[in-house]
C-alpha cells in the first residue's frame, strides 16, 4: 500500500491537473489505483488542509463528490521569457536613475514579442523598430 | 508539506536561471537528499565551477539550502546542499510581483507620453519634451521626427499587467 504521504501527493497533482472542472471522487480512487475508502480519505484529508473543495454531486443516481482545485499553481510561464528575471542590471534598475523599465530596451523588446502571436498587434514595422534601437 | 509545484515547473524555473547545465543539475539534486557540489560534478559531468555557480544562484533565491561541515583530514569546509521545492512558489510569485512592478511604471510612462521618432531602424524614439529640445530633428540621423503611435504596445502591455494581476490575485 502506497504511503498516505505519496498517495495525497498524487491525488492533489491530479486535482489540480483537473483545473476549474474538478474532478468526480470515484475518478480519483481509480486514477490513483486506490480503494474507494482511500480514495475518500485522501480526498478529506486534502480538504481539511484546505488544498481542495468538494461539492457534492449526484452521479448515476448515487451522492458523491466533485473536487475542485482550491489554487491553481504557481506556474513561471507568463515571465519565463522575461529579460528582468536574468538581467545583471537588475540591482541598479529604477524608474529615477539611467537604468530604468522606462526606456530599457531589452524589456521592449520583449513587450514587442509579446504581440508577435498578432500580426497587427504592434502596427507596422518601424514603428517596432523605434521602440528597440539595435 | 505537499507541494503543488511538479516537475514541469520545477525545469522551467531551472531553464529561467538561463544556466544550460541548472536543467541538468537540478534533475539530479531532486533524486536525492543531500548532497555535495563535489558528488554532483562527479555524477552529472558538468563542471565543479559550474556546478558552485548555479548552487549559489539557487541558494540566493533560496531554491536549495546549505549545510557546512568541516573534513577532519584537511580542515577544509564542505558544502552539502539539498533542493527545496517548496521554496519554488514562493520564488515563483516573488518574481512574479517584481516583473509587474516594472511593467507598471513602463505602462505608466507609455500612458503619460506622446512619443516621436524618425522611423529609421538604429534610431531612438523620444517623448515630446525632449522632440522639443531637438526642434523635432532626431539627434542620431537628423532626419524630422513625427508622432509616434504606441497604442497597441500600451494594449499588449496592459494584457501582460492584467495577467499577471491576475495569477497574482490581485
Amino acid at each position: 500500500m502506497p504511503k498516505r504521504n505519496d498517495l495525497e501527493q498524487k491525488a492533489l497533482h491530479f486535482v489540480i491537473s483537473t483545473g476549474y472542472k474538478g474532478v468526480l471522487q470515484s475518478e480519483l480512487w481509480r486514477e490513483l489505483d486506490a480503494s474507494s475508502r482511500e480514495g475518500s480519505r485522501v480526498a478529506i484529508k486534502l480538504e481539511e488542509k484546505g488544498l481542495i473543495r468538494r461539492e457534492k454531486e449526484l452521479q448515476g443516481g448515487r451522492w458523491t463528490y466533485r473536487l475542485f482545485p482550491k489554487r491553481m499553481p504557481a506556474s513561471i510561464e507568463s515571465i519565463a521569457d522575461c529579460p528582468c528575471l536574468l538581467c545583471k542590471d537588475n540591482a541598479r534598475c529604477d524608474p529615477t536613475t539611467t537604468i530604468s523599465p522606462k526606456d530599457c530596451a531589452k524589456l521592449t523588446e520583449w513587450i514587442v514579442s509579446l504581440g508577435k502571436s498578432d500580426p497587427d498587434a504592434l502596427g507596422d514595422d518601424s514603428f517596432a523598430q523605434s521602440l528597440d534601437p539595435r | 508539506m505537499l507541494s503543488t509545484i511538479d516537475d514541469a515547473t520545477l525545469m522551467k524555473v531551472a531553464t529561467a536561471m538561463g544556466e544550460e547545465e541548472a536543467v541538468k543539475l537540478i534533475e539530479f539534486i531532486k533524486t536525492v537528499d543531500e548532497i555535495t557540489d563535489d558528488e554532483i560534478a562527479n555524477n552529472t559531468s558538468i563542471r565543479l565551477n559550474i556546478v558552485r555557480r548555479i548552487l549559489y544562484k539557487l541558494y540566493d533565491h533560496s531554491l536549495v539550502s546549505l549545510r557546512r561541515t568541516r573534513d577532519p583530514k584537511t580542515g577544509w569546509f564542505i558544502f552539502h546542499w539539498k533542493l527545496q521545492p517548496n521554496q519554488l512558489e514562493g520564488f515563483i510569485l516573488s518574481q512574479k510581483r517584481r516583473v509587474l512592478e516594472k511593467l507598471n511604471v513602463r505602462l505608466e510612462y507609455e500612458k503619460n507620453h506622446d512619443f516621436y521618432c524618425c522611423n529609421t531602424l538604429g534610431c531612438k524614439r523620444v517623448p515630446f519634451e525632449d522632440a522639443v529640445e531637438l526642434v523635432f530633428h532626431c539627434s542620431t540621423c537628423g532626419k524630422p521626427l513625427s508622432h509616434c503611435e504606441n497604442g497597441k504596445f500600451v494594449e499588449n502591455l496592459s494584457a501582460k499587467v492584467e495577467q499577471l494581476r491576475k495569477e497574482l490575485g490581485e
